[in-house]
């Protein structure tokens, strides 16, 4: 029963990341692409729930819905100028572009549909906090210091970046 | 001492780049350094041999180590191994202090010789560096080493000939040595390649090991061959002889040094190095000795009739030169390297002597000279030394070795060889004692006065004269644990003293100097007189046997031809093709440079497409296909 | 071995790289110069701890591997980060502001290369793939005000956003095809013979990921634009350091963990070695900036250790590890020489290059002879590695190959002499002075030099340690 309901969902789901991230592409206003995008990032942290990983939902959710969509949005907002109906144009490669992305999926789907699906069904940790916590801070934790230094590094050059617009003006 | 036998050839190596970038404005510094450099080399290698004669080391027990310089390991073996590597055993100690004394004193004497003259600098560099490779050849381990110094000797050799290089002679000379030996080279190089292939190694004491398993006689005989060439091109050999004379045109202690000395010897030195290569092959062991032999009386022939001053003496050492390979072919190493040192001695003596009279004449025409002996007492009197040494009179160093030489072709049952040399004995006291007695006794024929020359050019001749005294008593036959205990292969033979061919040999060589006396000291026959009676015979000795217009006509008419032929398939077909290829490769840089626009969307588009390509590559097979 | 002393020279270069991003902040204006000679003074000290631990060997928490491999990977970063900061003492002094972020950046961006190089697990990887990328992105963008270098610093962003997506849609299906992120449990299950359809997708993801930071054609295109956009010194830095991180990763995951998978990927490294090495020679022909010229020579030689994977044996392995050493030193030496010109002409044109012998000998022969070792000219070190390498692939029978590779190489010799001929044979505009070198970059290059001959008289030192690596680290 309940796996009849997570599959609907799951279809449901399906159907609202792909459309929306298609959306994101083919639409000609860059903030409503932007907004179809917070649409894609809300549908795959659903995706994440029916995976029983409702912690990474939740970052998923705070993360690139909170923070991420609504920083690219302002993005769009502070730099865009003129027309932004016609913002999000394709350039004369859209055919090229289009052949290559099909030629991509198709392959990846055949791909797919020629793998036997081996992957051992284990048992899933109940507490996914506590297993990612346990995680960073055991075995995974050089690549979690690493990701430390990465943000730091990030943010380190955001600044640097932006005070070079400010000298400039 | 044995230890550090690798700093011999590295002082004189360090002290090259010193003189060129650091000293080159400061004469005097440089020749000190120049100077310095060998004396520190010849004190070392006096140790050395010191140490090699007291501590044990012999031509069996070597001492030998060596640096991997270039290693590449393959699935099981090394595809390929060259070593770095030092090799003291009796024969490179005795080498090494031969070629470090001569050349100390050649540098000694070229700070009186060189004198003023603007390349003084560059000179000392040079010879720096010509002893930096020689010492470097004489240490090498293995094949490799040996003719990348081989090569640098070579190299130096064709600077030096070149060092008057605004003389059209001197260049001219220096480009007809550096070709005639490439030839010679190749040939050594396709035949050390050879061995390599064969037993997979270049170090020269592995191969002695692997030769008795060579898997083919025959190959081993082209290989021997082969290296052979080299000896004939660097040792001046018939027929690759023609370079040495003209050589001459480069300052005198150039000529005592590199082309008496040394770097000519190196050839016999590599015979003795790879001794039981030859030795293993009979054949060429006898084309070894008949080719030295040849050259010895060829070029003792040619000598008779030269009249410039150190082109006999040329002649004179590819001659002595031909008895020291004769002796490796007839199987007694340990006499051709005997005659190697004191020949080395005495025909040193005799260039810086021929130096001191054309610094005093600035000529070198002996026929334009005479009465020498009164203007220049120690020049004179250490000529006439040398030259008595040179002609084989007892008890100086070159009648012990040359006799050495003749025993062994006697008692190894090469009598025809034997007789070969006692000729050539004859025939060397002749005409270096027309020399003397024409340019040192004579009448002053052109009116030209000499005077001595300074002391730093006398006393490195009286020290070499010294030695040509004593030197022939290291090996000298009543000598105990004398040369031939050191220098030998196989195991130490001592030859007893023959007083047969020790008397005919003597007997011989005062003949010569009698029959010169008489003609040219005495005058009671005329020279012209003979000259015209044997009219033809003078003329083609005169000519030196017209070699060197054999190989002008070969090469004017056979290889300009052909070259000629080539030049137009060059130009025509050759030329056409690589300006082709050369024009397409341009041509598609250009087209290819399109690709990259700049454009970001483009340069996307491509990494995707390839992407695809490869999956669809590599992963078409493993899907299967679309079915 | 303790953790904490196998992990000791990454964790210095940490406390280094984030020490100098607070001084720079502390120390006052005017007097910033100082956290270059701390950050070059710095990693010499790491990099002799470095080569103090070479033997070191150990797996920190089943993921991080310390082994020679790894730490002759990290010793060739230092060399090259060390380099780069001695070349930038001037030319960042130059641009007035972050001098301390721009120290701490470089070293940084080593250190995740240093990670790249010992990662065992593909998340420290991509972790540190994105470190070395995004320090990268921002050090590109460092000539304030011009617009070059923030084109460059975007198409850096961008494409290395593109490719970082590609490589981790590969990581992810492999993940998901083996069911760890361990490479010897990924490569105990590519042992078992588990090679599925996604598994062969998502590796020629990852290869075209790894290609991109290699910058082998056709993953290449990025790499002549932003060579050209980026300050010189971080363009040096770009071409060898990342080039050789790229290489180190990538050999771990597609030998250790892919190795018997091999004759899936080989043929695909051929295709790749044939176009770098033709397509690098042949448009560096008509370049005529030194930057660009340079960027296709670096696509050329990445093609060039591309034939020690091709090769797949011990032997290929040294061969890299021994050419991408000396590749470090004549590349930077040739890069160095670009910067102090800029300094001092504002130009990267070859054709002000003219006359340089005369202007400054020292600049010239070190060019000359950086650009002979690419060209593997002998006697200099480039001529062994490359005859390494040829012997690597001959060795395995792609005797075609080698010659293939040999014919370039001769190409090659056309574009680089081009240089020289402007440099020795070209006549000085008037009124130029002659250059000054400053004290720092002329030990720097006199150390290059060396290394260039030193290695190309007597390589064995280093091609012992190379091999031995090579051979611990795979048979």
């Amino acid at each position: 029963m309940g796996s009849t309901l997570t599959l609907v969902a799951f279809w449901i789901l399906f159907v609202l990341v792909v459309a929306s991230a298609l959306a994101v592409v083919l639409l000609r206003n860059i903030v409503h692409s932007a907004l179809y995008l917070v649409l894609s990032f809300v549908g795959v942290a659903g995706i994440y729930i029916l995976l029983e990983a409702e912690f990474l939902a939740a970052v998923q959710i705070l993360v690139y819905v909170g923070a991420v969509s609504v920083l690219l949005i302002f993005g769009v907002m502070l730099t865009r100028r003129g027309n932004i109906r016609q913002s999000n144009l394709f350039n004369a490669f859209s055919l090229a572009a289009g052949v290559v992305s099909l030629a991509l999926c198709v392959l990846i789907i055949l791909a797919l549909a020629r793998t036997p699906a081996s992957l051992p069904l284990g048992s899933w940790p109940v507490d996914t906090v506590g297993a990612l916590a346990e995680a960073f801070l055991g075995p995974f934790v050089v690549p979690f210091e690493v990701a430390a230094i990465l943000l730091l590094v990030g943010i380190v050059g955001a600044i640097l970046i932006a005070r070079e617009v400010k000298e400039d003006k | 001492m044995i230890r550090y036998a690798w700093l011999v050839p590295l002082f004189p190596a360090l002290a090259f780049p010193v003189i060129a970038f650091i000293t080159r404005r400061l004469r005097t510094l440089s020749a000190l350094v120049g100077i310095g450099a060998i004396a520190a080399s010849f004190v070392l290698s006096l140790g050395i041999l010191w140490e090699t004669l007291t501590s044990g080391v012999t031509m069996e027990k070597p001492v030998e180590y060596a640096l991997s310089w270039l290693a590449l390991p393959g699935a099981k073996d090394w595809v390929l191994k060259i070593e770095a590597g030092v090799l003291v055993d009796p024969l490179s100690a005795v080498m090494l202090l031969v070629v470090t004394l001569v050349a100390l004193l050649v540098e000694i004497y070229s700070v009186g010789y060189m004198h003023g003259d603007p390349g003084f600098s560059v000179f000392f560099g040079y010879l720096s560096l010509f002893s930096a490779s020689m010492l470097g050849l004489v240490l090498a381990n293995n094949f490799f080493m040996m003719f990348f110094f081989w090569e640098l000797v070579g190299l130096c050799s064709y600077l030096l000939i070149g060092f008057y290089f605004h003389k059209p002679e001197a260049a001219r000379a220096s480009l007809k040595a550096f070709v005639v030996n490439r030839v010679a080279d190749f040939g050594f190089m396709l035949g050390f390649f050879y061995l390599f292939l064969m037993f997979k190694t270049f170090n020269f004491r592995e191969l002695a090991e692997a030769l008795p398993h060579a898997p083919h006689m025959g190959l081993l005989a082209v290989a021997a061959t082969l290296i052979f060439a080299g000896p004939i091109g660097k040792s001046a050999q018939f027929p690759l002889h023609v370079w040495l004379p003209d050589a001459m045109e480069g300052p005198t202690p150039v000529s005592a040094l590199i082309h008496a000395a040394t770097m000519v010897a190196a050839g016999v030195y590599l015979l003795a190095r790879a001794f039981v290569l030859f030795a293993s092959i009979p054949e060429v062991s006898l084309l070894v000795a008949y080719v030295g032999g040849f050259t010895a009386l060829f070029a003792a022939t040619i000598a008779l009739t030269q009249r410039d001053i150190k082109r006999i003496l040329a002649y004179s050492t590819m001659s002595q030169l031909g008895y020291m390979i004769m002796a490796m072919g007839v199987g007694s190493m340990t006499a051709g390297m005997f005659h190697l040192t004191t020949h080395a001695i005495f025909k040193a003596l005799l260039f810086l002597g021929a130096g001191s009279v054309i610094h005093a004449l600035h000529e070198q025409d002996i026929f334009r000279m005479g009465g020498l002996a009164k203007d220049m007492k120690v020049t004179t009197a250490t000529f006439v030394l040398g030259a008595l040494a040179l002609a084989g009179i007892p008890p100086l160093a070159g009648f012990w070795s040359k006799d050495e030489i003749l025993l062994a072709a006697y008692s190894n049952g090469y009598t025809g060889l034997y007789i070969l040399g006692t000729v050539v004995a004859f025939l060397t006291s002749f005409y270096m004692f027309r020399l003397i007695f024409v340019a040192f006794f004579g009448r002053r024929r052109a009116g030209l006065h000499g005077h001595e020359s300074p002391k730093c050019m006398t006393v490195p001749l009286i020290i070499l004269a010294t030695l040509t005294v004593v030197a022939g008593f290291i090996g000298a036959p009543f000598v105990p644990h004398g040369f031939s205990s050191w220098v030998y292969f196989g195991e130490p033979h001592h030859l007893e003293p023959n007083y047969f061919v020790m008397v005919t040999s003597t007997l011989v060589a005062i003949l010569g100097i009698y029959l010169a006396w008489l003609i040219y000291g005495k005058e009671v026959i005329s020279a012209e007189a003979l000259a015209q009676r044997w009219r033809s015979i003078h003329t083609v000795l005169y000519n030196k046997y017209y070699i060197d217009e054999a190989y002008l006509w070969f090469f004017r008419r056979v290889v300009l031809g052909l070259a000629e032929a080539f030049h137009w398939h060059d130009r025509h077909v050759v030329d056409g093709i690589f300006d082709g290829v050369g024009d397409t490769v341009r041509w598609s840089g250009y087209r290819l440079r399109y690709l990259h626009s700049g454009s970001l969307p483009v340069y996307a588009l491509v990494f995707f497409a390839a992407v695809v390509v490869f999956v669809l590559w590599v992963a078409t097979p493993v899907i299967g296909g679309i079915r | 071995m303790p953790v904490w002393e196998l992990l000791s020279v990454e964790l210095l270069t940490a406390f280094l790289g984030l020490g100098l991003l607070v001084l720079g902040l502390l120390v006052p204006k005017g007097q910033k110069r100082g956290l270059g000679y701390l950050a070059a003074l710095g990693l010499v000290g790491i990099a002799a701890l470095a080569f103090a631990l070479r033997e070191a060997q150990g797996v920190v928490w089943e993921g991080y591997i310390i082994d020679p491999f790894g730490t002759y990977f990290k010793l060739l970063f230092l060399f090259a980060a060390i380099l780069t900061c001695v070349s930038s003492f001037e030319y960042i002094g130059r641009l007035g502001n972050g001098e301390g972020e721009y120290y701490a950046l470089i070293i940084l961006s080593t250190l995740g290369m240093m990670i790249l190089a010992s990662a065992g697990e593909l998340i420290t990887l991509y972790l540190g793939l994105e470190l070395m990328t995004i320090s990268f992105c921002i050090l590109a963008t460092y000539r304030r005000g011009d617009m070059k270098s923030a084109e460059a610093g975007i198409k850096y962003i961008i494409l290395g956003a593109l490719s970082s997506a590609i490589l981790l849609y590969g990581l992810s299906l492999l993940y998901g095809s083996t069911g760890s992120t361990l490479i010897k449990d990924i490569s105990l299950v590519v042992n078992s013979g588990g090679v599925t359809p996604l598994m062969v997708v998502g590796m020629i993801f990852l290869l075209g990921g790894f290609a991109f930071k290699m910058a082998a054609v056709p993953f290449h295109m990025w790499a002549p634009d932003v060579y050209e956009g980026a300050p010189t010194p971080v363009t040096a830095f770009l071409s060898v350091a990342s080039k050789a991180a790229a290489f180190a990763a990538f050999l771990r995951v597609f030998f250790v963990a892919l190795g018997d998978s091999h004759p899936l990927w080989a043929e695909v490294i051929v295709a790749l070695t044939i176009l770098s090495v033709v397509v690098g020679n042949l448009v560096a022909i008509p370049q005529k900036n030194i930057k660009r010229l340079l960027a296709y020579s670096s696509i050329s030689q990445a093609g060039y250790l591309l034939l020690g994977i091709v090769a797949f044996s011990t032997l290929g392995v040294g061969a890299i590890l021994y050419h991408s050493m000396l590749y470090v030193f004549a590349n930077m030496g040739a890069f160095m020489v670009a910067t102090v010109f800029y300094n001092a002409d504002k130009s990267d044109e070859i054709q002000d290059y003219a006359g340089l012998a005369r202007r400054s000998p020292l600049l010239a022969a070190v060019m000359l002879f950086s650009l002979l070792s690419l060209a593997g000219i002998p006697p200099l070190a480039g001529f062994v590695s490359k005859f390494y390498l040829f012997m690597a692939v001959i060795d395995q029978g792609y005797i075609w190959l080698a010659i293939l590779a040999v014919l370039m190489s001769m190409v090659s010799v056309y574009y680089y002499l081009q240089v020289v001929k402007v440099m020795y044979l070209g006549d000085p505009p008037p009124g130029r002075p002659a250059i000054e070198v400053p004290l720092g970059v002329q030990i720097a290059l006199a150390c290059s030099l060396a290394v260039l001959f030193l290695f190309g008289i007597y390589p064995t030192p280093l091609t012992n340690y190379a091999f031995s690596s090579a051979a611990a680290f795979f048979h």
